[in-house]
């Protein structure tokens, strides 16, 4: 009778308990590998852009002047035009996505579930670049002519809606840019609108309408509230997508520096500002202030996501 | 009560209103994704010949193609995916099989989830800092290390979410034969998780073989035919981009040729990868 | 004298015979945590004879099942004091491989768990991690299990189809089939017919009274009328102590201890 600890031959435990020892320490390295990435990222845009931020100090931030000529470099003009877009497509996004995820939980005909599913989510794999081009070549002459030509014409002079409507009718400029992003964060927000309410109980909304309340009733005072953390996240998440966006609004926005000063005009956002330039930068201050430009769009971003994740991730607790 | 005038009316108006808002809002989503297929097919196919395939990029005014962006983008996805499949694979196996509940595991878990959204051109920056300035050089090497970094996150995340679904008894019924632990996971785990893991790769691919931002300083671009990774590469996505916006008619032509075959490419694969994720198991 | 007067005591267990005892458990606690599941269980498990574990839910019996062959020291949390003898052996001990310890101790669990390879692969699985054998050997070492496991004549057809085809019932049966395979000592059966329709549970248990002649079997049930024909010996837990333990005729018919018969008396009654 063997006993146990010689079973099998000790070499081969042995053997056996190191490879487990060596698979496990393959994959904690694998997902440090992952901490260190994102920790390296933030340390070299930090290392990257601190000549901008020792240069300019405050007023990196406080100016909009972006002039490589006289190396002049402030950062407002690209973060107001990066908070603007993202805000304004996610006030765009946001009722149509609620409207689509509404759409395929509770009113689509079984039958369309899953082609119009499939659209969405095709909406969603269209890449960034295909956006910025059908935005620029489609998009904005069709847009010019139906819409923004219209609204300059009929603005009173002297009011505040001509000021906020003034620009080259092209087609390009804040507005357009923003509504591109959002068809291209929409389907986002809908596909995790409807992931949250498909976790509402069967029974919470069959009781709901078995007292005769309608769908919108339905909705608004029980959908709404049971999911209203989780999507305040898909929210956020949403919002996290527009602001890192970049070549879509690079196509779109019409490149020009200083703060946007019209729905209409041509402006830039961060990340616009860095793919146009980076690659031809010329000296350190530009090529380290396009770095810091991306320091302060990784903490911008941060702050959304994290606020995002710990949203849904309590909404999936709760 | 708020409805006791003339509850009826007002809430079969409002009842009606909303309906109606969310067919529409489903409407526009479908019209505008119609527009987008539209427009790329329909300005696409006219630059699609045998040249697309088999020339390389031109001078303006001269024939030519896309062949050595073609190539230059399947050459960076596919050593960008090797790194990924790797790195997610076992950084997601960590994540499900060996740290749970632990603490750093869900440092991990919450970083990962940032890397995963974060805005890809600031990843481009990132690899610029550490690879292409200081070895002062553009290369299609540090392009794939880009994308990688980007598919990396996103293989973690489906991995570990798959994993997690396995049933505890089948670790335990291979465990309870005596096999090891890492036997265990590879012969039985992942076998039995194959499925979700390929879902999560290919869209995985699918999201980076449309990337644009981090390529555009790191792989940079390349006019001419090339094998050698070392050197600037071609690729489909800065190609567009830089001929996009070019004056030249043909060059334009490319581009939307271009983005045809980029949508296509990442369209099937996304196609692919939600049917075989609804496919029912085998049981 | 009346005898009736004098109260029936707490515990009642019954010492088998050393030289009988395949597995001897001394003293076991058990933690899940800072939360104790088993209290002071000494019990032997006879050789070549089942051994059933019966008691409501949560009572520790499917506890003291896994401490049998260690597969609770995957969990970090939990942990066992005391000792477990396997022919005379601790298996508790920090030094002993616990690979080759559940090669000597197979367990069967209470749902089927085919892993998503063929019919053969499946049994061939704990085989191949601890023999080098010819192909034919393995051949003939996967027959004789599933014809052991009373499933040969079932899926001598269809080796090469994924276990995961199989009905529920063939499904459990495979996997006797395959934690016979190693050719262990003592088989541990944790509810093994919960999940399977009355029919599959019969052909289980013919299966499980014919492998009696070669192992040692401990099997965790909720169903009476199994432990009373498929065992010999009965061990009724409560509140994770073992309360009594006796043959099976005199655990079923004449109970002891007031917990087990109440429980007993209850569940026929």
């Amino acid at each position: 009778m063997t006993t146990v600890a010689e079973a099998g031959g000790a070499p081969r435990a042995a053997r056996g308990a190191a490879l487990d020892r060596l698979f496990e320490a393959l994959c904690f390295g694998a997902a440090t590998l992952l901490l260190t990435a994102l920790g390296g990222l933030v340390v070299s845009l930090a290392i990257g852009g601190w000549p901008a931020f020792e240069r300019f100090g405050l007023s990196f931030f406080t100016s909009a002047t972006w002039d490589p000529v006289q190396e002049i470099y402030g950062a407002a003009g690209a973060v107001t035009g990066t908070l603007v877009t993202a805000t304004l497509a996610l006030l765009f996004a946001l009722p149509l996505a609620f409207g689509i995820a509404i759409f395929l939980v509770e009113l689509c005909p079984p039958m369309l579930r899953r082609p119009i599913g499939t659209a969405v989510e095709l909406l969603a794999g269209i890449p960034s670049i295909v956006y910025g081009m059908w935005g620029l070549f489609v998009f904005a002459p069709w847009f010019a002519k139906h819409v923004q030509m219209p609204i300059m014409m009929s603005a009173k002079p002297g009011t505040l809606w001509e000021t906020i409507t003034t620009g080259v009718p092209n087609g390009a400029g804040i507005l357009s840019a923003s509504i591109i992003l959002a068809i291209m964060i929409l389907p986002f927000i809908a596909a995790t609108m409807r992931e949250l309410l498909l976790t509402i109980p069967a029974q919470v909304r069959e009781s709901a309408y078995g007292l005769g309340s309608t769908t919108f009733e339905v909705i608004r005072n029980v959908s709404i509230p049971y999911v209203r953390t989780g999507a305040i996240g898909a929210v956020m998440l949403g919002l996290g997508r527009a602001l890192g966006e970049t070549m879509a609004v690079t196509f779109i926005i019409g490149n020009a520096h200083g703060f946007p000063t019209s729905i209409f005009a041509s402006g830039s956002t961060i990340a616009s500002t860095i793919a146009n330039e980076f690659a031809e930068a010329t000296g350190e201050a530009h090529t380290s202030s396009l770095i810091a430009l991306g320091l302060v769009l990784f903490l911008i971003t941060f702050a959304v996501l994290a606020l995002a994740r710990l949203l849904i991730g309590r909404q999936a607790h709760a | 009560m708020i409805h006791a005038g003339s509850p009826r009316l007002s809430r079969r108006i409002g009842e009606a209103a909303f309906l109606a808002f969310c067919w529409a809002a489903t409407g526009l989503a479908i019209v505008a994704l119609a527009a987008i297929l539209w427009s790329l097919v329909s300005q696409g196919v006219a630059g699609l010949d045998a040249n697309v395939f088999t020339k390389s990029t031109p001078a303006p005014g001269s024939e030519g193609g896309l062949a050595n962006a073609i190539v230059g983008s399947l050459m960076m996805c596919v050593v960008a995916m090797v790194g990924a499949v790797i790195v997610g694979v076992l950084a997601g196996t960590w994540l499900s099989e060996y740290a749970r509940d632990s603490r750093y595991g869900k440092v991990v878990r919450f970083l990962n989830d940032v890397l995963l959204s974060a805005p890809s051109i600031l990843v481009g920056l990132f690899v610029y800092e550490i690879f292409v300035a200081p070895l002062k050089g553009f290369s299609g090497l540090a392009g794939s290390v880009a994308l990688g970094l980007i598919a990396a996150p996103v293989i973690t995340r489906t991995t570990e979410d798959v994993l997690r679904l396995q049933p505890v008894s089948l670790r335990e019924a291979s465990v309870a034969l005596g096999a090891p632990v890492w036997r265990t996971i590879l012969a039985v785990i992942w076998k039995s998780a194959q499925g979700g893991m390929l879902t999560g790769a290919l869209l995985a691919f699918a999201r980076i073989s449309g990337e644009t931002a981090p390529l555009l300083f790191t792989a940079l671009n390349n006019q001419f035919f090339s094998l050698d990774l070392t050197k600037p590469t071609a690729n489909l996505p800065v190609v567009i981009f830089n001929y996009a916006l070019s004056a030249y008619d043909d060059w334009r032509r490319l581009a939307w040729a271009g983005a045809l075959l980029i949508a296509a490419t990442v369209l099937t694969v996304t196609v692919a990868a939600r049917m075989l994720a609804r496919e029912p198991r085998r049981s | 004298m009346n005898v009736q007067l004098e109260s029936p005591p707490e515990t009642a267990i019954l010492e088998l015979p050393s030289e009988t005892v395949k597995l001897a458990v001394k003293n076991l606690n058990f933690f899940y945590g800072q939360k104790q599941a088993l209290f002071d269980v000494n019990v032997g498990f006879a050789a070549n004879a089942v051994t059933a574990l019966i008691g409501p839910s949560g009572c520790g019996k499917s506890t003291l099942l896994r401490t049998l062959n260690r597969i609770y020291s995957l969990y970090p949390g939990q942990k066992a004091t005391g000792q477990v003898l396997l022919d005379g052996e601790d298996v508790l001990g920090s030094r002993v491989d616990v690979a080759s310890l559940r090669a000597r101790v197979g367990m069967v669990f209470q749902k089927p768990t085919p892993f998503p390879m063929s019919i053969f692969d499946n049994v061939a699985y704990g085989v191949r991690l601890y023999e080098k054998l010819s192909k034919a050997d393995l051949a003939a070492r996967v027959e004789d299990s599933l014809r052991r496991a009373a499933l040969w004549d079932e899926v001598k057809d269809k080796l090469r189809e994924s276990g995961l085809s199989l009905s529920g019932g063939q499904q459990q049966r495979l996997c006797v089939a395959r934690g016979i395979a190693v050719r262990p000592e003592v088989l541990l059966l944790d509810e093994p017919a919960s999940a399977l329709d009355p029919i599959s549970t019969a052909r289980l248990e013919e299966t499980i009274a014919e492998l009696k002649r070669d192992y040692t079997i401990v099997i965790v049930t909720h169903n009476m009328g199994q432990a009373a024909r498929l065992s010999d010996h009965t061990g009724f837990m409560y509140l994770g102590k073992l309360v009594e333990f006796g043959e099976t005729e005199q655990v079923f018919t004449n109970p002891v201890t007031t917990r087990a018969r109440d429980y007993i008396t209850g569940r026929f009654g």
